[in-house]
């Protein structure tokens, strides 16, 4: 039995990867679309950088008192800031010069500005955003100058507040410090809940993603697999073989397996470095010591998931062959598939932004049904220490799968495999 | 006739399709190392008796033996005494000729020299030479029918179930398929049974014919026998008159 496995995933194998379809769309595309992308993202982000080394920001000032001096002066101490001064007092006359210049935000300081602040009252000012198209790079400079604003105006307290306390200024700005940390597993550990949060979020829309592209295209591949033979006529004379069906079926599965690992990984790959090109852009988080907050996987932690993974994903490759079987054809198989992916999807969204204990009892009941769900719950549950959840979640997806494999493998036992067929949209005929 | 001198003892067979009966009480005996052709016009029924003789479908009543052996009960025992060649077969387009003969002799042989000699043969059956090397998907009609062909004989079955052998292939390479189909025959007393439309080809060729119409046999013997009988010129105008056409 081993040899003709043997026998019947290779040539699985080798018919999916000559297939140039499966080659060019599911590995090879993977691997150039994203670096593709990063790459285009890159040189759009660069390009953004360099117009944002210089701001220029137009000042209106009408009112010309010791406040608005300074504050034009603070805009001219910054070096990637250009200010550009108007002379004009008529806000329609402003906007018209500022049109012809390349500043990105206007300030207009009305008269009295500095007086009212002097005797304690607010001052009022307007900033305006010059709209030429809404782009990212405008969208920045116009925030660069707002928070050149917020500065001058931190800067503007602080000389008040030193003025009435010189002693001890930062305290009444800042009279307390709140340090944080977070409970992991019931122990208390020095590491801001944010920096975990934005670990776990990595976690939580990293794997079910992967898992997600994973389980999409070794469907895709399986209906393919089986659908092909139909399509190709090379279905009954595989079928009148001396050939277990069984061992024909789990054949199919794996090399399905097979090909849609190296196309996962292809395309894991090609989003890694799609994602390596945001890193720079972005705020880097605070990094957590895994290992000293208890959050290390451990090998059972590994096993427990990938057991979980590996069972979902033999579901779905079962579901995915009951499918085809109904099919006609590569396209019937395809347009079949379709129905599924949508209760496979609906777990990975709904537990990406919701915890399933949150929810109204119905939709908690239907997301359990579901076996996509609970690899998604095992990730969950392992970085919590609750091991009971995924072994439950493991066994009910087992069953569920076997029940799946089960129905599969008498398909395949009978001749519904060659006689089956849900035509979409097409005339029924009957064989001969 | 005793049954251990038979290759394929078919009895009543029955076989309905949603409300199309496709057979209609089909009984038929295949002797030992003969050529046994089923002949009828497309839709006679011929496909599906051969289907069900290859445990690919079952039948909706009647029995089917080969070798003694239930097509339904002993279905695996079924399946490694005999080689099926579908009327409209492919083959995998993405393998070479090679790797394809290879793939399928590896099901019937787990011995490499005997797999050796099984592909060898295939190639002189089909005659392509070099062009084995190639991938499926770059041969003709023609070329991919001669080495499904002689995919089906190359394992020397004890039964060569063959549903239009020579369909899509020209007037040479037919030839050469039904020479070879003879040849095998005698050399290595397959014992075979194929179907055909083309009555004039199977005159040649087969020991024995039933002539199907309409899920049944209208007629049954060698050529020469059912020729002389209906003073006929050919299996042709045989039955056309069985059939009530003529």
């Amino acid at each position: 039995m081993l040899e003709e496995l043997r026998n019947i995933v290779l040539k699985e194998v080798k018919e999916m990867i000559r297939d140039p379809r499966i080659l060019l769309g599911m590995v090879l595309a993977p691997l150039l679309i994203f670096p593709l992308m990063g790459f285009m993202f890159r040189t759009s982000t660069e390009a953004m950088q360099q117009s944002l080394r210089t701001v220029s920001i137009a000042v209106a000032d009408l009112d010309k008192g010791d406040v608005a001096k300074n504050l034009t002066d603070f805009l001219r101490s910054i070096q990637t800031v250009k200010v550009n001064t108007i002379n004009a007092r008529d806000t329609e006359e402003i906007a018209t010069i500022v049109k012809a210049s390349n500043a990105t935000a206007v300030i207009i300081i009305p008269e009295n500005f500095s007086q009212n602040i002097t005797n304690g009252q607010r001052g009022e000012l307007k900033i305006y955003g010059v709209f030429r198209g809404g782009g990212i790079a405008e969208s920045a400079s116009f925030s660069i100058a707002q928070n050149l604003l917020e500065s001058f105006k931190q800067k503007l307290t602080l000389q008040t507040v030193q003025t009435k306390f010189p002693d001890n200024s930062t305290v009444v700005l800042d009279p307390f410090n709140a340090s944080q940390g977070s409970i992991v597993k019931g122990k208390p550990v020095d590491v801001p809940p944010s920096a975990l949060f934005a670990f776990a979020q990595a976690q939580f829309l990293g794997l079910p993603i992967a898992l997600f592209m994973l389980i999409i295209l070794a469907m895709q591949l399986a209906a393919t697999s089986v659908a092909a033979e139909k399509e190709e006529k090379t279905l009954e004379t595989l079928m009148s073989l001396p050939l277990n069906r069984f061992t024909m079926l789990i054949g199919k599965l794996a090399g399905s397996t097979i090909v849609a690992a190296i196309g996962a990984i292809a395309t894991i790959l090609g989003v890694i470095y799609y994602m390596g090109s945001f890193t720079f852009a972005t705020a880097a988080q605070p990094s957590v010591d895994l290992s000293a907050v208890g959050l290390t996987p451990s090998l059972l932690d590994y096993a427990i998931l990938g057991t979980s993974v590996f069972v979902s994903l033999l579901c779905a490759l079962a579901l995915a062959v009951v499918i085809s079987v109904f099919a006609e054809d590569v396209r019937g198989a395809q347009s079949l598939l379709g129905f599924v992916y949508t209760p496979l999807v609906f777990p990975l969204f709904v537990l990406m932004f919701a915890d399933l204990d949150a929810l109204p009892i119905g939709l908690r009941v239907f997301l359990l049904a579901l076996p996509f769900t609970h690899p998604v719950l095992a990730t969950r549950a392992t970085m919590t220490g609750d091991y009971f959840t995924p072994v439950l979640g493991i066994a009910y997806v087992t069953i569920f799968t076997l029940g799946i494999l089960y129905i599969a493998a008498r398909i395949f036992a009978t001749e519904k495999i060659l006689t089956m067929r849900i035509r979409l949209g097409r005339k029924k005929t009957i064989q001969e | 006739m005793n049954s251990v001198s038979l290759a394929v003892e078919a009895e009543r067979l029955v076989k309905v399709f949603g409300n199309v009966k496709a057979l209609d009480g089909l009984s038929f005996h295949v002797e030992k190392g003969k050529i046994y052709g089923l002949i009828g016009p497309n839709g006679a029924g011929k496909t599906t008796a051969l289907r069900i003789i290859s445990t690919l479908i079952l039948p909706t009543s009647g029995s089917a033996r080969v070798f003694g052996r239930d097509v339904v009960d002993e279905a695996s025992e079924v399946r490694s005494l005999i080689s099926y060649l579908p009327g409209e077969a492919g083959a995998y387009k993405n393998l070479s000729g090679f790797e394809y003969l290879q793939f399928m002799g590896k099901f019937n042989s787990k011995d490499r020299n005997h797999l050796k000699e099984m592909v060898e043969d295939a190639a002189k059956i089909s005659g392509m030479g070099d062009r084995l090397k190639d991938r499926i998907k770059t041969y003709s009609t023609g070329m991919k029918r001669r080495l499904l062909v002689a995919r089906a004989l190359m394992t020397k079955p004890k039964l060569a179930v063959l549903d239009e052998p020579t369909s899509g292939l020209d007037v040479l390479h037919a030839y050469h398929v039904r020479g070879i189909i003879k040849q095998y025959t005698k050399e290595s007393g397959v014992t075979v049974l194929l179907s055909s439309h083309n009555m004039l080809e199977v005159e040649h060729i087969c020991d024995q014919v039933a002539l199907i119409n309409r899920g049944s046999i209208v007629a049954e013997g060698s050529p020469a026998e059912l020729k002389a009988k209906h003073k006929a010129a050919n299996l042709e105008e045989v039955f056309a008159e069985v059939a009530g056409l003529a």
